[in-house]
């Protein structure tokens, strides 16, 4: 066997550390003895250096805010509902309604709001549909379907003992309690002309907030949740 | 507490503990997530929007990542798939992305020789093709064995390897002219 069989590939293989046993020990030696091989893991090795320290200064830097951001505070507060809760309540600034109007609100989200039903100023039908209403009587948080159109947010209970669900789809999210009649839609969030991803973000987090203002006490856990639907939704 | 309500139980509690550490530790891979972006697309702002892309998707399909799996593959690897997306739509829209004399200088502020240096580098990346630049960036920036790269990649070994030469031998040739 002579160096010649030693290919491009193989060397630089080779000169990474890809190459172990009798067959590394065969390319050393060839290295080893031949100037022309010495060159090309010089050269090989010599490219690598100089491409690692061309970026390394940008994983040195600090991670800007707005990325990240997108990994901190909001979902931590999905995450730990009843501490966000309890640390909205120490340092609520604002009356529940203005995040709806507040400059704060992504401005690409379109939001309406429905609040305590007064009976003439709801514009539509309050209720949910036949195919959000299935998602609200059937879905769990623990165990629902990734890919599931509508997902559950959480479930909770509201100040009058009804349990409500908060929820987001690829389009809409809000949330809804159930009354006699059906799921009663409290608070809707509608993505306008941005995409779902922006939505998701951002609406989420609005709906999120709401339902927080809105809850008499934690989010239900899986077993009081799966109790609820077992019930039928219905408050004792 | 009956059999199911316990496992049910503990698949949301785990669920719970799971959401908080994922987060942190695409956080901890943040840095080196930004590394590659600025290698992929050229540019540390366009790097950026790339990284924020690849957020948004790793955290809606979060789910699709399997416990026990190395997180920093399958982040590279939905970023590299989202970046060959972008650039299939770029060229579709006819390639005015990035002017090659644009000043793109990624190690940023430096020495006048320094930053003419960093920017040869920078312009001899970008003429690379996708394939080679990534199998470049892989192994010769991000530090992954051939194997891994090519996991991320989606290719074989044997052609990680090969693209990488060429790639090297590509930058090489285009390093020795603008020295």
């Amino acid at each position: 066997m002579s160096n010649t069989d030693i290919t491009q590939e193989e060397l630089a293989a080779w000169a990474d550390g890809e190459i172990s046993g009798a067959r590394a020990l065969f390319i050393k030696a060839a290295v080893a003895n031949d100037s022309g091989l010495q060159a090309q893991v010089e050269a090989h090795r010599a490219l690598k250096d100089r491409l690692s320290a061309h970026f390394a200064p940008i994983a040195e830097q600090p991670v800007p805010d707005r990325l990240a951001d997108l990994l901190r505070p909001k979902d931590a507060e999905v995450v730990d509902f009843a501490a966000a809760k309890t640390r909205l309540e120490e340092k609520r600034r604002l009356p529940r309604w203005s995040w709806i109007a507040g400059p704060a609100l992504a401005a690409s989200l379109a939001l309406a709001v429905f609040l305590p039903r007064t009976g003439d100023d709801v514009p539509g039908d309050p209720y949910a549909g036949t195919q959000l209403a299935a998602a609200l009587d059937t879905q769990l948080v623990a165990d629902q379907d990734a890919s599931a159109d509508t997902r559950i947010l959480l479930s909770f209970q509201n100040n009058g003992g009804e349990f409500c669900r908060a929820y987001a789809g690829s389009e809409a999210g809000g949330i809804a309690c159930r009354d006699d009649t059906g799921w009663r839609i409290e608070t809707m969030g509608s993505g306008s002309e941005t995409g779902r991803t922006e939505f998701r973000q951002a609406g989420a987090a609005q709906i999120m907030a709401a339902a927080q203002d809105m809850a008499a006490g934690d989010a239900l856990d899986a077993d009081a949740e799966a109790a609820a639907r077992e019930a039928g939704w219905q408050a004792d | 507490m009956d059999e199911t309500s316990v496992a049910s139980r503990l698949i949301h509690t785990k669920a719970r503990t799971l959401k908080i550490s994922f987060e942190e530790q695409v956080l901890d891979l943040l840095p080196r997530m930004r590394r590659f972006a600025a290698g992929l697309t050229g540019h540390p702002a366009d790097g950026d929007d790339l990284c924020q892309m690849t957020i948004e998707r790793v955290l809606t399909s979060q789910d699709k990542w399997q416990e026990g799996t190395r997180l920093d593959s399958w982040m590279y690897r939905i970023m590299r798939n989202l970046w060959i997306d972008e650039t299939r739509s770029r060229s579709r829209r006819s390639q005015t992305f990035v002017a090659e004399d644009a000043g793109l200088g990624i190690g940023g502020e430096g020495a006048q020789e320094a930053t003419v240096e960093l920017s040869n580098v920078d312009r001899a990346m970008q003429k690379l093709p996708e394939d080679q630049r990534e199998a470049v960036l892989l192994v010769m920036v991000e530090g992954y064995a051939y194997k891994e790269a090519a996991e991320i990649v989606g290719c074989p070994v044997g052609t990680l390897n090969s693209r990488l030469v060429r790639g090297r031998d590509a930058l090489m040739a285009m390093l020795e002219d603008a020295a």
